[in-house]
């Protein structure tokens, strides 16, 4: 019998940049931000040339190109070697400029008219729309062209901006916070920058000092206040408490940042096993040591049940735990622990405030009378349930809950959930999305089941969209207006980098055809030219979501699973 | 449920209201089959927009579930007001016996087609498979291919042939194509039934390792009868349109000519 061998996978078998040289490298390691790393305090087997070389790129920007997109997701930071960039200030460069798809909602005449200019042929492309004035300027690498500026001297004129000059760094927040660009910045003059993926950053955070205070510095600065003062628990601060909490909050990150790789191959994984693989945040039993705030991600909330775990709720963006029991220990109360075991979903990004800190500023409000919130894990009193909440109901009413944590549902903000006790099959649901989107559905009614509920392969429009990560023109965005994510067909290349991103298969790659169904091909290769299709919410349509508003049962409704009370209603049933 | 008991008390009304008007009319000497007639054919007209507007989901006419509540509640009042335009369950002169006749198909295709909307999808459910109706002839196929694969396999590895003849000889006719429909449209156990005795008859002929096959081919047998059960119930759940839509067409068309008729006589 022949053994098939392979050697082992390394971390650096795929880096960033394919074209990176040793010149490169020893380039880089000369000039002055990273000549100021400590590269003696990196391990031997995460050397700083090491990262630069695998976990770095060079990247070329024209003048007028844009390197990252305001309310953009990325994985990334960019140093700037040479030349000269601008960042957009408030309010920002309006989304058509960006390369974004302009959302305008059809009125009643303008959806009736689809009834007579719907084509036969699915997926037709009037080709004349994909001309260079779209903005999209080709590189090397395919998988990298980057969204252009028409008239950067006009945009100069009409936009506030401010330059960023060599030796500058940027992205890094929202690359280690997993959170939206907050500004749009584009090349000046021709410029060279260093990119720097999260895993790299990462490290740099790590091992430098330096770094890591410049980074947590920023954090602290730019966002942490911010953060805080929106939070329940912490708004009825003024700016100098703010600030002292600010000051004394621990940044934990937890989990993979590409956890979306890992989530395929877990599934069919034993449920426990699932738990027992996740980074521990905090665990039932143990000492509470300030309130765990959820910044970005989700965490799963488990107790323990005989030998196994159970999950009980979850924890995502904005909710915390753990002021309940320190609150009871600052009163007093003998052997306070944690009721519950926290573990990362995925990737999460946690802020600990400490007792001290919550001791000084939070319990002296609550004593006073005035509530702050609520005291635990829900920021939204009254409308989701509380952690407490969840302790004492049985393992059968949580199964549910338990199952779309499993399967990460509960990233979805808008996931189709169809009773399958009330679905006839009619496909009713398929034939509306067909009929207002090029004569194709943008989803497959087919999914994942539990009981008699099926979450179908449509887009969720997810809190945590990992589709948008390394999409090169930013063509799959999230609106501004109404949070969906959508794709804009006209900056679109088919890199299927969002499609084979999505965890949950929700992306589906389309060949796009002419008037007469003929496949439009590409002159060079003559092999058809693809885009990404994905649900949108009927963005543009008046009625909304077309299945939902077609099902004649009302099986199908569009879910936030933080606002499913199992068992209760779900969409009025 | 709510709402259906709200849309039920409006028709009832409604009901009221045209038997208080034709009884009015009727003291007057006029014609009170006016009146019914034409609140019924305005109500049979209500009927057929419901599936106008099934093909125009993009316009804001009111989500289907509510045109669905109402079609099915609009669908009895119009059963009412035909028995109060006709007098009697069964009119006199062909012509409007023949549109009683394929108004009685339509209404009784409705009822039947309403009772399996309510009861099959949750025998669906509860068979815990789901699968996509156009897909069934494609997973059929794979599982018969899987299933005679196996069959070669034991036979070589075997070296036995008890297995492979069992399956041409009677196994086989079951994994051709969807079987025992008429039995799982009313529910029946009979597939099942069937696929436990054709495994279990076999068992005592075979040794261990061609024992392992059979329960392989036994759990595609049953997944197999699942599928027959998906194909059987969808089936009908999709076709009983195409005799209800075609009625009601044809029921329309009997109504317009009716009225034509009557407008030229009394002119």
């Amino acid at each position: 019998m022949t053994i098939t061998t392979q050697s082992r996978p390394q971390r650096w078998d795929q880096p960033f940049g394919s074209d990176m040289t040793d010149e490169d490298v020893e380039r880089l390691l000369s000039i002055p931000e990273i000549q100021a790393i400590e590269a003696d305090k990196f391990p031997s087997r995460i050397s700083l040339a090491g990262i630069l070389r695998n976990d770095a790129r060079i990247m070329q920007y024209k003048a007028g190109d844009i390197v990252i997109r305001e309310g953009d997701y990325g994985n990334s930071a960019f140093l700037i070697l040479n030349g000269s960039l601008r960042v957009v200030l408030a309010p920002g460069l309006p989304g058509e400029m960006l390369g974004r798809r302009k959302i305008q909602k059809k009125n009643f005449w303008q959806a009736l008219k689809q009834l007579w200019t719907q084509k036969i042929s699915p997926e037709f492309r009037d080709v004349q729309r994909y001309n260079p004035k779209s903005g999209l300027r080709e590189t090397k690498d395919p998988g990298s062209t980057h969204v252009f500026l028409q008239d950067v001297p006009a945009i100069l004129d009409s936009n506030k901006t401010a330059i960023l000059e060599g030796g500058s760094l940027f992205g890094e927040l929202a690359a280690l916070g997993r959170t939206p660009r907050t500004s749009t910045i584009f090349a000046e003059t021709d410029s060279e920058l260093l990119e720097i993926r999260w895993q790299g950053l990462r490290e740099f955070r790590k091992y430098d000092q330096g770094w890591r205070r410049l980074i947590d510095e920023r954090y602290r600065q730019n966002a942490l206040k911010a953060h805080l003062g929106a939070t329940s628990i912490f708004s009825h601060l003024d700016d100098d408490d703010l600030q002292e909490v600010a000051d004394h909050t621990l940044f934990e990150t937890y989990g993979t940042f590409d956890w979306h790789l890992s989530y395929k191959k877990m599934q069919g994984q034993d449920r426990i096993e699932g738990v027992k693989d996740e980074p521990e945040i905090a665990r039932q039993g143990a000492y509470p040591d300030g309130v765990l705030m959820v910044r970005a991600g989700f965490a799963r909330v488990s107790v323990q049940r005989g030998n196994g775990s159970q999950t009980i709720t979850y924890l995502g963006a904005g909710d915390f735990y753990g002021a309940d029991e320190i609150y009871k220990t600052w009163k007093g109360e003998p052997n306070v622990s944690l009721k519950v075991t926290i573990t990362a979903l995925g990737y999460v990004e946690v802020l600990r405030v400490p007792t001290k800190t919550v001791e000084k500023h939070l319990f002296a409000y609550w004593e006073s009378g005035r509530q702050g919130g609520t005291r635990d894990g829900n920021p939204n009193p009254g409308k989701r349930r509380r952690i407490q909440d969840f302790f004492d109901q049985t393992l059968a009413e949580g199964a549910l809950q338990e199952w779309a944590v499993q399967e990460r549902f509960v990233n979805g903000t808008q996931a189709m959930l169809i009773n399958l006790d009330r679905c006839v099959r009619c496909d009713d649901c398929v034939r509306a999305c067909a009929s207002t989107h090029d004569g194709n559905p943008r989803f497959v009614r087919h999914g994942k089941t539990f009981q008699n509920w099926m979450v179908a392969n449509a887009c969720m429009h997810c809190a945590d969209p990992v589709c948008m990560i390394g999409c090169p023109t930013g063509a799959i965005h999230r609106s501004m207006s109404g949070g969906m994510v959508i794709i804009n067909d006209d900056t679109c290349i088919g890199c299927e980098t969002c499609a084979n991103s999505c965890p949950y298969s929700n992306i589906r790659m389309v060949s796009i055809r002419d008037e007469e169904g003929q496949h439009i091909l590409d002159p060079q290769n003559h092999k058809p030219i693809i885009k990404a299709t994905k649900c949108d919410l009927c963005a543009d349509q008046i009625t909304g979501p077309a299945c939902a508003f077609a099902c004649p049962h009302d099986a199908l409704n569009r879910v936030d699973f933080r606002d499913v009370t199992w068992g209760g209603d779900i969409g009025g049933q | 449920m709510k709402r259906i008991w709200g849309y039920i008390v409006i028709a009832t009304l409604f009901f009221v209201l045209i038997w208080v008007w034709t009884l009015k009319v009727d003291s007057s000497l006029n014609y009170p089959e006016f009146v019914s007639g034409g609140a019924l054919f305005f109500i049979i007209f209500f009927l057929c927009l419901f599936n106008i507007r099934k093909r125009v989901p993009f316009l804001p006419l009111w989500p289907a579930h509510k045109w669905f509540l109402l079609h099915t509640v609009a669908g009895f009042l119009a059963l009412s007001l035909f028995w109060l335009h006709a007098g009697v369950m069964w009119p006199n002169g062909l012509y409007v016996q023949i549109l009683a006749f394929l108004f009685y198909l339509t209404t009784l295709s409705g009822i039947v087609g309403l009772v399996m909307e309510k009861v099959y999808p949750n025998l669906l459910t509860r068979i815990g498979l789901e699968c996509i109706y156009e897909r069934i002839p494609r997973d059929i196929a794979e599982i018969r291919n899987k299933a005679e694969a196996l069959i070669l396999e034991c036979t070589e590895k075997t070296g036995s042939d008890t297995l492979a003849k069992h399956y041409l000889e009677t196994l086989g006719w079951f994994f051709q194509r969807p079987r025992f429909f008429l039995n799982n449209i009313f529910g029946g156990q009979n597939a099942q039934t069937w696929v436990l005795q054709q495994c279990s008859i076999l068992e005592r002929f075979l040794n261990a390792a061609e024992r392992d096959y059979l329960d392989q081919i036994c759990a595609l047998a049953e997944t197999k009868r699942k599928i027959d059960f998906h194909y059987s119930l969808q089936k009908m759940l999709k076709n009983w349109l195409l005799i209800h839509v075609p009625l009601a067409a044809a029921v329309i068309t009997m109504v317009v000519w009716h009225l034509i008729v009557i407008q030229v006589f009394f002119n």
